[in-house]
C-alpha cells in the first residue's frame, strides 16, 4: 500500500538535481558516523530513512501483498534556504569517502528561484566568472639578458619594492628640502599589499593572523608588507603595537571603528602605514557595505561602537559628500592632519570610466598619496549577486588609460596608483600583479587570493561556498563565532602569510630577471608585455604577440 | 730539471702572435719537450691541453698573461706563471697545478673540475664559481693568498678554497660581498674580516675541527713554497684566526625552515611582546578563548545540540480539534493496555465524544493525521462511538459557586460538564423541551443516531452538579435576575432566528430551522412533491434529505453561487435524487415556485430558504457589546467567552458561527477560565503548536490496512510529539551519547551526553515522533 497523500508541488519546490551543487553519498561506503551533517556549515545534511516496497509478485504463487524494507543514507535538503553550497567540508572530515557536493553540471534551476520573499541573491565571496581572465592572459615576452647584463633571479640581489606616498619632483624636493619645507610622506612597501578586509568581516583570528604574518615578513624577512584593515577599526591593543606601521587603516561611509582610532592616537608608538579613504569597491560599485546582525558579535561591537547583533551599514556614499573634490580635500586634508602630515593619505575608488576625473583631481591636490582603483573582480563579504556580477569596470583598461594620463602630463613618477580586483583570481597572483604593475600600477591589493592562500578558503569562481556573508564560514575565516573560527590557527595562518610573500618575492625576481630589471620594479614597463588578442593589445597598448 | 724549450709571443718584428698561432707554436714544442717556457704577450688559453701521457709537464709563464690561463688543464701539468694573471685562470680545469705568483682577476678556477690553483696575491670577482667534483676524483683546490672579490664560489659544487686574508685588497672585508650563493658542496676556509653576507642558506659558518685544521696545516706550507712565501707559515698557523664556509647538505637544508626563524619563536620572542605579552585582543573580549579547535567538536562546541522534547508540541489530532482532545494519548493508554483510563482521559474533554466524534464532526483530528502520509489516517470516528459507554467522571469538591447556563446545545452543555467537574453548579436554562441545541432539534436522526444521544444525554443528565431548566424563555428581566443570582452567566443560546431575504413571495419561504426542527418532532410539516431549497450548503442538503424523507419527489437546491455543500451531507442528497442548480437568483416566490431572475420557473410546492440563521439576542443587557457582521449581531468576545460585561460570557454559536466541536470547545475554554478565576488561579489556554510532518520519521512505519477497532488504529498511531520509547535514537547516536534514564516516579526520559554528543542530529533524524529537536545554544 503506497500512501495516497498528495505531494505539495510549489513554483519554488525542487528536486536534488535542481540545485547548483548535488550530494553524492555512497551508502556502501557510509559508516554513519555523523561527522557530515555535524559539520555541515547550512544543515542541508540530514540522515534520512527511505522505505522500499517489495511486492510479491509470483504468477503460479497464491501468496499476495508486500513487504518493506527501511535503508538510510545521507541526503541534501531541497529546501532553498538549506541548499548545499558546495563547500565540502563534509568531504573533508568523512572517514570513508563516502560523501562529496558535486556540481550541478545540467544548469541549474535553483537560480530562478533564489528571490524568496522578494530578496535577491546575496552572497559573499567573489565574481562567479571561472576562466582565465585578461591578467592571466598577459604574458612578459621580453627577454633582456641576450642583449643586457644578464640577471639571476636566484644569485642577484633585487630591490622588488615600491613607492605610496607623494613622489615630488626631484627639484622640488631639493628645494624644499633646502628651504626646510614639508616633504611629504612615502613609504617603501612590498608593492603586494594584503587588500582591506575589516575586523568584522574577517574573524579575529584570521585577522590578527594575517597581522601576525605580516609583522614576521617585515620583521624577520626585511619584505616590507603592508596590510589594509578595510572599514571597521582595528584592537586598541593593535594601534598601540610596534606593528601599527604595517597597516593602512581605512575610514569609509560608516565610520565604523575611528572612535577608538582617535582615542589611541596620542599613545601610538609608530604611525600607521598609511590611510585608505574609502569611496567605492569594485566588487560592488555604488553599493555600500553591511556587516549583518549575525557577524556583529560582542567584540565586534565593542571594536565599532555600536550595539551588538544590529545590521551595520556602511552607505554607498559619505553623508557628508556633495562632491568627489569637496570630499576628497577634505577627507585627505582631516586625516593628513590627524597624523601631523607624517601618514600618506590615498583614496580608494571602484574602476569606473570615471577613474581618471578623480585621478586628475588627486594630481592637482599636494597631499594626495596615491590613488587606489579597485576593479570589477575584486572580493567582498556580502554584496548582492548583480553588483559582484555584472556592475564594475575591469582593472586592466582602467589602470592603463589612468597611467598614461599621468604620463602625458608629465606625472606618472609622482602620484602612483594601485590596482585592485581580481589579483590571483586563478592563483597567479604574481603574474597578475607584474602585469598590472607592468601596464602603469605602483603595486596591486589582494584580497580573495589571501583568503585562499593562507587560510585555505573554500570559495571558487564557481560559486562554491560564497557564505562569508552569514557568518558561517566553515574554515572560520569568515565568521565571528569563535565554535567556528577557532578552527582557524592564527600561527599556520601567518605561516602561510609568510610562504606567500617569500615566494611571491622570488616569482617577482623571476619576471624581474629576463627583463633586465633588477633595482626598480618595472612600473608601467610595458613594452614587455604581449598578449595573443589584437584589440585587448590595442586598447592596452601593449605588443600583439603570437 | 733539464732546459726548457721557449716559444716566444711576440714574432720577429715584435708583433703579438695571435693566440691560435701561438697555440700551434707551442704544441710543436710540447713534441720536443715537456718543459716549456712560455714568454707570452697576452695569449689566452695557454698552458691547456698539453697531455704527457703519465709524464709531468712543466709550464713557466713569463710577461703578460692572458685569459684562461690553464684553461682545461690535464693532470700532470704544472704552470708557474712568475706575474700576475688575467680572467679566469684554471677555466674547465680538469687537473693542472697553476700557480700565480701575483694577483688574479675575475673567474678564477670557473668550472674547474680538479687541480689546483695557488695565488700569490689577491682575485677578482667570481672566483671558485660552477666548480664541479667527481668523486671518483680528487677536489679541486683554489688557495689565494690575500682576499677574493664579490660573488665569489657561487654555485661551487665541490671546490675548497683557502683564502688567506694576507695584504687583502680590502681589509674590513676579504670574502668580498654575497659569497657561495648557492654553492652545493665544498667548503671555505678564511682568514679575516668579512660583511657576514654570505648566503645563509647555503652554507653555514663553523671553526675547523681538528681534521679540517689538520688539512689546512698540512699543505699550507707547499702554497707558502710555491708562492714564495714560506715565512708566512708562523703568522698563517695561528688556528683561531680562521674560520670555515661550509654547504649545507640538501638534506639538512629540507629540514630547516624556509625562512629564518620558527613562527614560533617569532611569536614569543616579537609577536606577543609587541602586545605587552599577551593576546592582542585581551582587553576587548577579558579570558576570550580562540585556541585552535577541531572540525568535530562535542561539549560547548558544537553549534547546536539535541534536546528531548517529549510533549513540547502537540500532535496534529489535538492540535486542530477544537476542544483539544488528545487522541494520541488516549491511543498511547490503549496500547499500555489501560483502557479505562483512556475512556476517563476522554471523557475530561466532552460529555459527547459518541455522538459529535463519533458521527457529527468533520473530525478535524483525522484531517490532519499524519498517518495518512503512511497509509490511511486514524478513524477517530470509531474511537470517539466507542467511548458512548464510557462512566463520566467523579466531580470535585464543591467550589461552592453557581453559573447560569443560557442554552443547552453543545456550548453550553459542555461549559456545565466542565464546571460539574470542577465543583461548580452549573444550571441550564433552555428554551426548547429537550438538550442539545440544534444538534438535538435539527440533525437527521440518520446523521446522529438516537440511541447513542439518549445514551449521552442520560450521562450528563447524571453527572451531579448539573441543573437543567426546559422551557425556559429568557427574557431581558429574567437575565438580570440569573446575573444577581449566579456568580456568572455563560450565554450559549447559538442562532435560531432563520436568515431571510424579502423578495415577493418570501412569506411563501419556509425557513430551514423551522422545517428541521419540523422534520424531526413527532408533528412533521406536510410538503409538496416538488421541493426547491435556496441555499445549497450542508444544511440545505439535511433538508433535502428530509424533504426526500418526508415525500418529495424531486428536491432541487439553489445556489447563487457554487454550492458549498461537501462530504457526507452532499453525498447523502445527491444519493437521493436532489440537483443542484447555480447560479440562480430568486425574484421572486409564487404558488407555482421559484422564479428566477431570468424569469424562468423553477416548479415546487414547497419553497424552504436555508442560508443560515442567526442569534436572537434580545434578551442581553446593554452591557453586553455586540458586534454587526452580515446585519446581524453577535456577541463580542475573548479567546475564553468574556464579554464586555465581566460577570457574563458568551460561547458557540452565538459569538460565531462554526462546528459543533467548535462550541463544546469554546464551552471548555470558557469554563476553565472561570474555574481559575473561582480558585483564583492563572488560567493556562491551550499554546501547544502543532508538531511538524518534517520532524516526524515516516519511513519508520509500515503501511498497513487501517485497524477494526480502537486497539488495533492504537497500534498505527504514530504518537506525534509523544516518545514512544522505541529506543531508535540510543541505537542509531553515532558516539552512544544518547542513553535511557528511569526517573523516581517510575517515568522515564532519554538524556544525550554532552561530552560524547557531535551535534550529528542523527537522533532528531532518526525520532519516529519528532521528540529530539537540534537547536543552536
Amino acid at each position: 500500500m503506497v500512501s495516497v497523500q498528495s505531494i505539495a508541488n510549489t513554483p519554488s519546490s525542487l528536486t536534488p538535481n535542481d540545485l547548483p551543487w548535488i550530494i553524492d553519498h555512497n551508502e556502501e561506503r557510509c559508516t554513519l558516523c555523523g561527522r557530515c551533517a555535524a559539520v555541515c556549515p547550512v544543515g542541508t545534511l540530514k540522515l534520512t530513512y527511505m522505505r522500499k516496497r517489495m511486492p510479491k509478485l509470483v504468477l503460479a504463487s497464491s501468496e499476495r501483498g508486500s513487504s518493506y524494507k527501511t535503508f538510510v543514507g545521507i541526503r541534501q535538503s531541497t529546501e532553498i534556504s538549506k541548499r548545499c553550497i558546495g563547500c565540502g567540508t563534509c568531504s573533508m572530515v568523512c572517514p570513508n569517502e563516502a560523501i562529496r557536493p558535486l556540481p550541478n553540471q545540467a544548469r541549474d534551476r535553483f537560480r530562478f528561484l533564489n528571490t524568496q520573499q522578494g530578496e535577491p541573491v546575496k552572497r559573499g565571496g567573489r565574481r562567479n566568472e571561472p576562466g582565465p581572465n585578461l591578467l592571466d592572459r598577459i604574458i612578459f615576452d621580453r627577454i633582456s639578458m641576450l642583449t643586457d647584463p644578464a640577471l639571476d633571479a636566484g644569485r642577484h640581489e633585487f630591490s622588488c619594492n615600491t613607492l605610496l606616498g607623494r613622489v615630488l619632483p626631484p627639484e622640488e624636493y631639493v628645494r624644499r628640502k633646502m628651504a626646510g619645507e614639508w616633504i611629504p610622506p612615502v613609504r617603501e612597501i612590498f608593492p603586494f599589499v594584503i587588500g582591506s578586509m575589516s575586523f568584522g568581516a574577517l574573524s579575529p583570528n584570521m585577522w590578527l593572523g594575517l597581522l601576525q604574518g605580516v609583522a614576521y615578513c617585515n620583521e624577520v624577512l626585511g619584505i616590507p608588507v603592508v596590510m589594509a584593515t578595510g572599514e571597521g577599526g582595528c584592537p586598541p591593543w593593535v594601534l598601540r603595537s610596534p606593528f601599527l606601521k604595517y597597516i593602512i587603516l581605512q575610514i569609509a561611509s560608516g565610520y565604523f571603528g575611528w572612535d577608538e582610532i582617535i582615542r589611541a592616537i596620542p599613545e601610538m608608538q609608530c604611525d600607521p602605514a598609511a590611510i585608505e579613504i574609502k569611496y567605492g569597491q569594485g566588487a560592488k560599485p555604488g553599493d555600500g557595505g553591511l556587516l549583518m546582525w549575525f557577524k556583529v558579535s560582542k567584540i565586534i561591537a565593542r571594536l565599532r561602537g555600536v550595539p551588538e547583533g544590529v545590521d551595520l551599514p556602511s552607505p554607498p556614499v559619505h553623508q557628508t559628500l556633495y562632491s568627489i573634490e569637496e570630499s576628497v580635500m577634505k577627507m585627505i586634508q582631516t586625516m593628513s592632519m590627524a597624523w601631523n602630515f607624517r601618514v600618506p593619505v590615498y583614496p580608494k575608488i571602484s574602476g569606473s570610466t570615471s577613474a581618471k576625473a578623480v585621478l586628475n583631481n588627486l594630481v592637482r591636490n599636494p597631499y594626495a598619496g596615491a590613488l587606489l582603483i579597485d576593479g570589477i573582480d575584486g572580493g567582498t563579504g556580502a554584496a548582492y549577486h548583480i553588483s559582484m556580477d555584472a556592475t564594475g569596470h575591469p582593472i586592466a583598461s582602467n589602470v592603463r588609460e589612468c597611467y598614461l594620463d599621468l604620463c602625458a602630463q608629465g606625472k606618472q613618477n609622482e602620484i602612483p596608483i594601485f590596482a585592485a580586483g581580481g589579483v590571483g583570481k586563478n592563483g597567479n597572483v604574481t603574474r597578475n600583479g607584474m602585469a598590472l604593475i607592468m601596464l602603469g600600477a605602483s603595486g596591486v591589493h589582494m584580497g580573495k587570493y589571501m583568503m585562499q592562500a593562507a587560510a585555505g578558503c573554500l570559495g571558487s569562481e564557481a560559486d562554491r561556498c560564497n557564505v562569508c556573508n552569514i557568518g558561517l564560514c566553515p574554515k572560520g575565516i569568515t565568521s565571528q563565532n569563535p565554535k567556528l573560527y577557532r578552527r582557524l590557527d592564527p600561527d599556520l595562518v601567518a605561516q602561510r602569510v609568510v610562504d606567500t610573500f617569500m615566494a611571491i618575492r622570488t616569482e617577482v625576481k623571476k619576471i624581474m630577471a629576463p627583463l633586465g630589471r633588477s633595482q626598480s620594479l618595472p612600473i608601467g614597463m610595458s613594452d614587455a608585455l604581449g598578449i595573443d588578442d589584437k584589440a585587448v593589445a590595442e586598447r592596452l597598448n601593449i605588443r600583439y604577440v603570437c | 730539471m733539464s732546459k726548457a724549450n721557449v716559444v716566444k709571443g711576440l714574432d720577429k718584428e715584435g708583433q703579438r702572435i695571435s693566440s691560435k698561432n701561438f697555440e700551434e707554436l707551442v704544441q710543436k714544442a710540447f713534441a720536443k719537450s715537456r718543459k716549456l717556457k712560455l714568454e707570452t704577450y697576452g695569449q689566452h688559453n695557454v698552458g691547456g691541453r698539453l697531455n704527457g701521457a703519465g709524464k709531468p709537464v712543466e709550464i713557466e709563464i713569463d710577461g703578460p698573461c692572458g685569459q684562461r690561463l690553464g684553461c682545461m688543464g690535464l693532470p700532470g701539468t704544472t704552470i708557474t706563471c712568475n706575474g700576475p694573471a688575467s680572467d679566469d685562470v684554471g677555466y674547465l680545469n680538469i687537473g693542472a697545478e697553476i700557480t700565480v705568483k701575483g694577483d688574479a682577476t675575475n673567474g678564477v678556477c670557473n668550472a674547474t673540475a680538479e687541480g689546483k690553483v695557488y695565488i700569490g696575491g689577491s682575485i677578482g670577482a667570481r672566483g671558485l664559481t660552477m666548480t664541479k667534483w667527481n668523486p671518483e676524483h680528487k677536489r679541486p683546490e683554489l688557495w689565494v693568498l690575500g682576499s677574493v672579490g664579490d660573488t665569489f664560489a657561487e654555485f661551487n659544487c665541490g671546490g675548497i678554497a683557502v683564502v688567506c686574508g694576507i695584504e687583502p685588497k680590502n681589509p674590513q672585508n676579504v670574502l668580498g660581498y654575497r659569497p657561495c650563493v648557492g654553492m652545493v658542496g665544498g667548503w671555505v676556509y678564511y682568514r679575516g674580516k668579512t660583511d657576514g653576507s654570505y648566503a645563509k642558506n647555503s652554507v653555514k659558518a663553523v671553526l675547523p675541527d681538528d681534521e679540517q685544521w689538520a688539512w689546512l696545516m698540512e699543505r699550507l706550507p707547499n702554497f707558502l713554497r710555491k708562492i714564495g712565501r714560506p715565512r708566512l707559515l708562523k703568522k698563517l698557523s695561528k688556528r683561531d684566526e680562521w674560520m670555515m664556509l661550509m654547504a649545507i647538505p640538501p638534506q639538512d637544508r629540507a629540514l630547516m625552515f624556509s625562512g629564518p626563524m620558527p613562527m614560533a619563536e617569532f611569536k614569543q620572542k616579537i609577536w606577543n611582546r609587541g602586545f605587552g605579552g599577551g593576546d592582542p585582543i585581551r582587553d576587548l573580549a577579558p579570558g576570550l578563548d580562540r585556541s585552535p579547535i577541531g572540525m568535530i567538536v562535542s561539549g560547548d562546541l558544537r553549534r547546536r545540540k539535541p534536546f528531548w522534547a517529549n510533549r513540547d508540541k502537540a500532535a496534529p489530532c489535538a492540535f486542530y480539534c477544537p476542544v483539544h482532545i488528545p487522541t494520541i494519548d488516549r491511543l498511547k493508554l490503549m496500547r499500555e493496555g489501560k483502557e479505562q483510563e483512556a475512556y476517563a482521559m476522554l471523557m475530561e474533554y466532552t460529555p459527547l465524544p459518541a455522538s459529535i466524534c463519533g458521527h457529527i464532526c468533520p473530525n478535524l483530528c483525522m484531517q490532519n493525521c499524519s498517518r495518512q502520509v503512511v497509509d490511511e489516517k486514524i478513524d477517530v470516528q470509531m474511537l470517539g462511538r466507542a467511548a458512548r459507554d464510557a462512566a463520566a467522571p467523579k466531580p470535585a469538591k464543591s467550589l461552592g459557586k453557581k453559573v447560569a447556563i443560557i442554552g443547552g446545545g453543545p456550548a453550553g452543555m459542555n461549559a456545565a460538564w466542565q464546571l460539574a467537574k470542577a465543583g461548580v453548579e452549573a444550571h441550564i436554562f433552555e428554551r426548547d423541551q429537550q438538550l442539545g441545541g440544534k444538534l438535538a432539534q435539527v440533525i437527521p436522526w440518520e446523521r446522529l443516531p438516537k440511541a447513542i444521544w439518549d445514551k449521552e444525554i442520560s450521562r450528563f443528565l447524571a453527572m451531579p452538579g448539573i441543573k437543567v431548566n426546559l422551557g425556559v424563555a429568557m427574557t431581558k428581566e429574567k437575565f438580570a435576575e440569573l446575573k444577581k443570582g449566579y456568580d456568572h452567566v455563560i450565554v450559549a443560546v447559538g442562532t435560531h432566528q432563520p436568515r431571510t431575504i424579502p423578495f415577493p413571495g418570501h412569506e411563501r419561504v419556509l425557513p430551514a430551522l423551522d422545517f428541521l426542527k419540523g422534520a424531526k418532532s413527532s408533528k412533521p410539516p406536510k410538503i409538496g412533491k416538488q421541493v426547491v431549497i435556496i441555499g445549497a450548503g450542508n444544511v440545505g442538503c439535511d433538508v433535502a434529505c428530509e424533504a426526500y424523507r418526508l415525500g418529495a419527489e424531486q428536491v432541487t437546491l439553489v445556489d447563487i453561487q457554487k454550492p458549498l455543500a461537501f462530504g457526507k451531507e452532499k453525498a447523502a442528497a445527491e444519493a437521493l435524487g436532489a440537483k443542484f442548480q447555480w447560479p440562480v437568483q430568486t425574484k421572486e416566490v409564487t404558488a407555482e415556485g421559484l422564479v428566477d431572475a431570468a424569469g424562468q420557473l423553477i416548479p415546487a410546492q414547497t419553497v424552504i430558504i436555508s442560508i443560515g440563521d442567526v442569534p436572537a439576542l434580545k434578551f442581553l443587557p446593554d452591557t453586553v457589546e455586540v458586534v454587526t457582521v452580515g446585519g446581524a449581531a453577535w456577541v463580542k468576545c475573548d479567546a475564553t467567552g468574556r464579554t464586555s460585561d465581566p460577570k457574563v460570557s458568551a460561547i458557540g454559536d452565538v459569538e460565531r458561527p462554526g462546528l459543533a466541536t467548535n462550541a463544546l470547545g469554546a464551552g471548555k475554554n470558557a469554563a476553565e477560565a472561570l474555574i481559575a478565576a473561582f480558585k483564583g488561579e492563572e488560567y493556562k489556554p491551550f499554546s501547544k503548536t502543532v508538531v511538524a510532518q518534517c520532524d516526524l520519521t515516516h519511513a519508520h512505519y509500515e503501511p498497513q490496512r487501517p485497524g477494526a477497532t480502537a486497539a488495533e488504529e492504537a497500534e498505527r498511531c504514530m504518537s506525534c510529539g509523544t516518545c514512544r520509547d522505541c529506543h531508535l535514537c540510543e541505537t542509531i547516536c553515532p558516539t552512544q551519547a544518547i542513553s535511557r534514564e528511569t526517573l523516581p516516579d517510575g517515568t522515564y526520559r532519554y538524556v544525550s551526553d554532552d561530552d560524547k554528543c557531535i551535534a550529528c542530529g542523527f537522533c532528531a533524524d532518526t525520532c519516529p515522533c519528532g521528540i529530539w529537536m537540534m537547536r543552536p545554544f
